[in-house]
């Protein structure tokens, strides 16, 4: 694309009141968020609101336009997955897990390092990574009492492993379902361009565990017999629920695996799940298994799609597009490289969710920019824009491994250990993270350049 | 009769700056009437001898179980020794981190069925029990409300 083009472009943006009242809103809106001076979730609400009482967004836009609105997909999505894992959770599946863990590391504290991190992995690529630390974490602590080791080390290995395997799948991580849904991606699309280069990530991860741990952590004999001692059968509080729960998840993964060959959206797979085991469990009492979604996170999605459509539509974000296009003169490998590093470095910092929910927006402006003929599927799949879904995913999910508050694994993983009296300071955790994060968004690029620039695959 | 008529005046009680410890070792040898027989639960006064908070074997019970065996079902998985071993890690730990902080107290001149009452509604086994200037003037445990009642009951039978 030719520069004056895009100089020509950039002044159709009608900078008016309206535009200057949205853009106000959503960079306030944000700057609170990253304050922490108001709950998030709130933020989002009355910033939402705010759009629409001063109609720079209609309701019905809000409510009901794709481009605007609310992305009912993702809403659903993670509904529907929260309540199957409140279903599942009480049978005592996700502690046989961790315990059975521990036992196969055999007490040895490197081994249980490994195991874990590699559990949270491919638990974090199928629930969500807040769950899954939630789960492990209280395990690790026992398991660090009961080896009489320092669990710092464990619990930022798992926060961290957590979002490298939450990076591989749709469903793994917000932004990725984020990505899915504005993009039309299916899951064996994230199975064939995401899950390759986690899996390498993830073993180059290990290697880097083991040439720090390998040999530092070491624990006495008779510690080692209290965990292998346990039985992990006892964790099992409801067999029969259990088979339930795990009949509906293997259905919702079939169902996720071939949803796009049978045009299901993703979200129709998981409300089917979550109806089909609300059903199963035989339940009179639905209310606590549904009070116990996490609603403030819900609404913190559902107010920044609001507050989103509000700059999209006014057009802060064809703005910002075309900014991007002046500065990489629409070159793509350069404008994906741009992406995967920015994302990172914002997902470490700020929350990943209200940037990635910027940034699909911008990509499909910028899209439309550079192929005004184009549109839908033929736009969004474009195979010069592939890449840069990948990117943005490969950034925002990675990039949350940073710092201690790059990602909502982490914070849970810090509160924890600060409660259990071992505190992780945010040094203490970027020491571990920040080294991760750069060579891990640096394999990416390597992963990037070599499948879509040089092989082209 | 009131509640005053059937209290116990306060001889012992804790420092929020105590440790874990020191609590335990006072709660020993705390006395009961005359005796030095022990007592399980403490109130904690402040160097102006206002009420701050209440500790209960309850209390020290909980600051010793880790938190974490409540997020997830461990119990099953726990060793032996595992709650001396517990109990050592925290016995610094001040009073005023694990004490209950948002103390039930009751007035000097209240009814015995009010002090009954409250008992019951929050599963107490004790209550402070303060004047007019909410000073603490002294405990009605759960047992002096019961010999109330034997009273009361065997006496009309006399």
């Amino acid at each position: 694309m030719a520069h004056e083009t895009v100089a020509e472009a950039s002044s159709q943006v009608v900078m008016d009141t309206t535009f200057w009242t949205a853009t106000i809103i959503f960079l306030l809106a944000y700057a609170v968020i990253v304050s922490e001076k108001v709950h998030k979730t709130i933020v989002a609400i009355v910033g939402a609101a705010l759009m629409l009482v001063l109609k720079i967004l209609e309701q019905h836009e809000a409510f009901h336009v794709e481009e605007l609105g609310v992305d009912w997909n993702v809403i659903f999505l993670l509904i529907s997955m929260m309540t199957i894992i409140n279903l599942m959770r009480p049978t005592g599946f996700f502690e046989y897990i961790a315990i059975k863990s521990a036992k196969w590391g055999k007490g040895e504290p490197f081994r249980i390092m490994a195991i874990f991190s590699i559990v949270t992995a491919v638990l974090s690529a199928f629930l969500d990574n807040v769950t899954t630390v939630l789960l492990l974490a209280p395990v690790t602590l026992l398991i660090a009492d009961a080896l009489e080791v320092d669990p710092i080390p464990f619990l930022i290995t798992e926060a961290l492993a957590s979002n490298i395997g939450g990076t591989a799948t749709l469903i793994g991580d917000p932004p990725n379902i984020m990505i899915a849904s504005k993009a039309k991606l299916d899951f064996l699309a994230f199975i064939i361009h995401l899950s390759p280069v986690v899996i390498i990530i993830m073993i180059v991860y290990l290697f880097v565990l083991k040439l720090i741990f390998g040999k530092k952590l070491t624990v006495k004999p008779e510690l080692k017999e209290r965990v292998l001692a346990m039985d992990e059968r006892e964790a099992i509080k409801d067999p029969v629920m259990l088979k339930k729960s795990l009949f509906v998840l293997g259905v919702v993964i079939l169902g996720f695996v071939f949803h796009g060959m049978l045009q299901y959206e993703p979200a129709t797979v998981a409300l089917f799940g979550a109806g089909l085991l609300l059903l199963l469990s035989g339940t009179h009492d639905p209310h606590h298994y549904l009070a116990e979604v996490e609603w403030p996170t819900i609404f913190f999605f559902m107010g920044l799609f609001i507050i989103i459509g509000g700059v999209v539509k006014v057009g802060l974000i064809r703005w910002m597009s075309l900014k991007v296009l002046e500065i990489t003169h629409g070159n793509m490998f350069a404008t994906s490289m741009l992406v995967m590093w920015f994302s990172a470095f914002a997902s470490a910092f700020v929350d990943n969710i209200p940037y990635v929910a910027t940034m699909n927006p911008l990509i499909i402006d910028m899209a439309q920019q550079l192929w005004p003929n184009l549109q839908g599927i033929e736009l969004l799949h474009h195979p010069d824009l592939m890449p840069l879904w990948w990117s943005l995913a490969l950034g925002a999910c990675l990039g949350g491994n940073g710092t201690a508050i790059g990602a909502s694994a982490n914070v849970i993983v810090v509160g924890m250990s600060e409660r259990a009296g071992h505190r992780i300071t945010f040094a203490r955790f970027m020491l571990y993270g920040m080294p991760i994060m750069i060579l891990t968004v640096l394999m990416s690029m390597i992963y990037v350049w070599l499948r879509y620039y040089l092989l082209k695959i | 009769m009131k509640v005053s008529e059937i209290m116990e005046p306060v001889k012992d009680y804790l420092l929020p700056e105590n440790t874990l410890k020191e609590a335990v070792n006072r709660m020993k040898v705390a006395r009961r009437g005359e005796k030095r027989v022990g007592v399980k639960g403490l109130i904690v006064l402040d160097e102006q001898k206002n009420l701050v908070g209440i500790v209960s074997i309850k209390d020290i019970l909980k600051t010793i179980i880790p938190f974490y065996m409540a997020y997830a079902k461990l119990g099953e998985f726990t060793w032996d020794g595992m709650l001396e071993e517990m109990a050592k890690k925290v016995s610094d730990k001040r009073v005023s981190e694990f004490m209950t902080k948002d103390v039930i107290t009751i007035d000097e001149d209240a009814p015995l069925m009010e002090c009954a009452d409250l008992m019951v509604r929050h599963n107490l086994q004790r209550v402070p029990v303060v004047n007019k200037e909410k000073r603490v003037t002294g405990i009605v445990y759960v047992r002096d409300l019961y010999y109330a009642i034997v009273k009361a009951l065997l006496e009309r039978e006399e």
